[in-house]
């Protein structure tokens, strides 16, 4: 099955679904991009041959993130609008990308981000609902909202804090900076690191591997599993 | 006043919109009250310089050895009174964890008991080379009593938390890393690493974008994933529209 929408692919091969961002090179998270999002998202719902489910970006880079120009935009057009509520176009906008986000997380198969090159702001965030993280040694990652007077809008915060405590999501979201995937590993942000161009292929394999009984508790000790098969491939 | 010097004992200075908070009874920082400071005087010190960050640290060689034993069991002696000294201990650490802006809290030598609590209820914590932490009240048939065992359960795995509290054990800084009970370790000075680490994170930044991160964070700590979002919604589109305007759009 492939479906094919103006800023992204879908590809169904044998249970594996590639959702992929493509609006190469940055493959930027415009307005529309959020909206076609949500209607896959939709779409999924009822696919029950999808097992298991891969995130990238085509070309060299995840996503630049979203386009900050759009959401100015939708944040004044929301005050005009309806004097009072301010944000309310927003306001929409973000509750919708949640819910999208949220579907991601709580999907019962395995769901994982395999990343390359720039993964910036809302890019980072929704690799952060999936349930693992693999990334190439090329890949940078980043919340630089605050370095425009934002914050990360689609649970950059609290993901970040489930995954890495106070301290890192302190210092990731107000420097805005961005990290490397070494750092990215070190702070628990990525499972993996890999040769940039194997990092689609070993997500599929990994998801493909796991069990028909999967939960998302479980990913410390299924990512366990895998380094040690992938050693064993290395030592045969 | 003289009586305010005698119980709570502490130096403050601003600098470039930090405050630094450091406990002033040396050599071993003994806090001679949970309330160290009084709640209301930091409340006055933090609200009066619009300050962007907050370091506590303590004055000379040690961070706090925590609470003086004889003081205790002198307050023990009057459970009412006990119980409303501890009380006021607990309400100044959570101010402290719940200000909207970052608290750093700056470790050399010695960091034990109610001073290892000080530093749980900071939202980042730097330490030396030569820091020593423990939670030493067991071995005094106590038990920690500012939420020391709470929050450090917050940061740390369940059966670091119990080894730590039951053992009394003191763990050195490299320990404490690896147990990510501290986020990093200084070679220099830690006090002047974290105003640098608080500079680096709030120059240039608008308060409010400050305390809307410090707020998202709160809510991550202590609302449900789903409930977190719909709050962090509210302040994105409050500092959306705000931007928007700064920027004529």
């Amino acid at each position: 099955m492939n479906i094919t929408y103006t800023t992204l692919s879908f590809e169904l091969n044998e249970g594996i679904g590639h959702l992929e961002l493509n609006q190469p090179p940055s493959n930027e998270m415009t307005l529309v991009f959020f909206s076609e999002l949500s209607r896959i998202c939709s779409r999924m719902r009822s696919m029950s041959e999808l097992k298991a489910l891969v995130i990238s970006g085509k070309g060299r880079h995840f996503s630049s993130g979203a386009r900050l120009s759009e959401l100015l935009t939708l944040a004044k057009d929301g005050s005009s609008a309806t004097p009072g509520s301010p944000g309310t176009q927003m306001q929409q906008f973000l509750n919708k990308n949640n819910r999208s986000f949220q579907f991601l997380d709580q999907l019962k198969i395995p769901v994982i981000s395999a990343i390359r090159g720039a993964c910036l702001g809302s890019a980072l965030e929704i690799t952060l609902f999936t349930h693992f993280r693999f990334c190439g040694e090329d890949a940078v990652f980043g919340l630089p909202e605050t370095t425009f007077n934002m914050i990360p809008g689609i649970g950059g915060i609290s993901r970040i804090y489930s995954l890495a405590g106070t301290a890192t999501a302190l210092e990731l979201v107000l420097r805005g900076n961005t990290f490397s995937a070494e750092e990215a590993l070190k702070l628990n942000l990525v499972d993996l690191i890999l040769p940039k161009k194997e990092v689609v292929q070993t997500a599929k394999e990994f998801v493909g591997s796991l069990p028909s009984d999967y939960r998302k508790e479980k990913s410390k000790l299924y990512l366990k599993r895998f380094s040690n098969s992938q050693l064993l491939k290395i030592t045969d | 006043m003289s009586k305010e010097k005698n119980d709570s004992r502490f130096d403050w200075t601003v600098r470039e919109e930090i405050g630094i908070l450091s406990i002033n009874n040396p050599p071993e920082n003994y806090l001679e009250k949970p309330e160290f400071i009084a709640l209301d005087k930091l409340k006055y010190l933090v609200d009066n310089n619009k300050l962007k960050g907050l370091v506590i640290c303590g004055v000379g060689r040690h961070f706090s050895a925590g609470a003086k034993l004889d003081n205790l069991y002198d307050l023990a002696g009057d459970e009412n009174v006990m119980k409303a000294s501890i009380d006021q201990g607990k309400q100044l650490l959570s101010y402290i964890n719940n200000l909207d802006i970052p608290v750093i809290a700056a470790i050399k030598g010695i960091c034990f008991g109610g001073g290892l609590e000080i530093t749980l209820a900071s939202h980042i914590r730097i330490c030396s080379q030569n820091a020593l932490f423990a939670f030493p009240e067991t071995n005094h048939g106590l038990i920690s009593g500012l939420g020391g065992t709470a929050r450090s359960l917050q940061i740390l795995r369940f059966p670091a938390v119990l080894q730590m509290i039951l053992s009394g054990d003191v763990v050195n800084a490299e320990e404490a890393l690896e147990m990510h009970l501290i986020d990093h370790i200084s070679t220099g000075d830690p006090i002047e690493e974290a105003f640098l680490l608080l500079k680096k994170l709030t120059t240039d930044k608008p308060l409010k974008v400050i305390y809307f991160v410090m707020q998202a964070l709160r809510n991550a700590s202590t609302l449900s994933l789903t409930e977190a979002l719909k709050e962090e919604t509210k302040l994105f589109c409050e500092l959306a529209s705000d931007e928007a305007k700064r920027r004529k759009i």
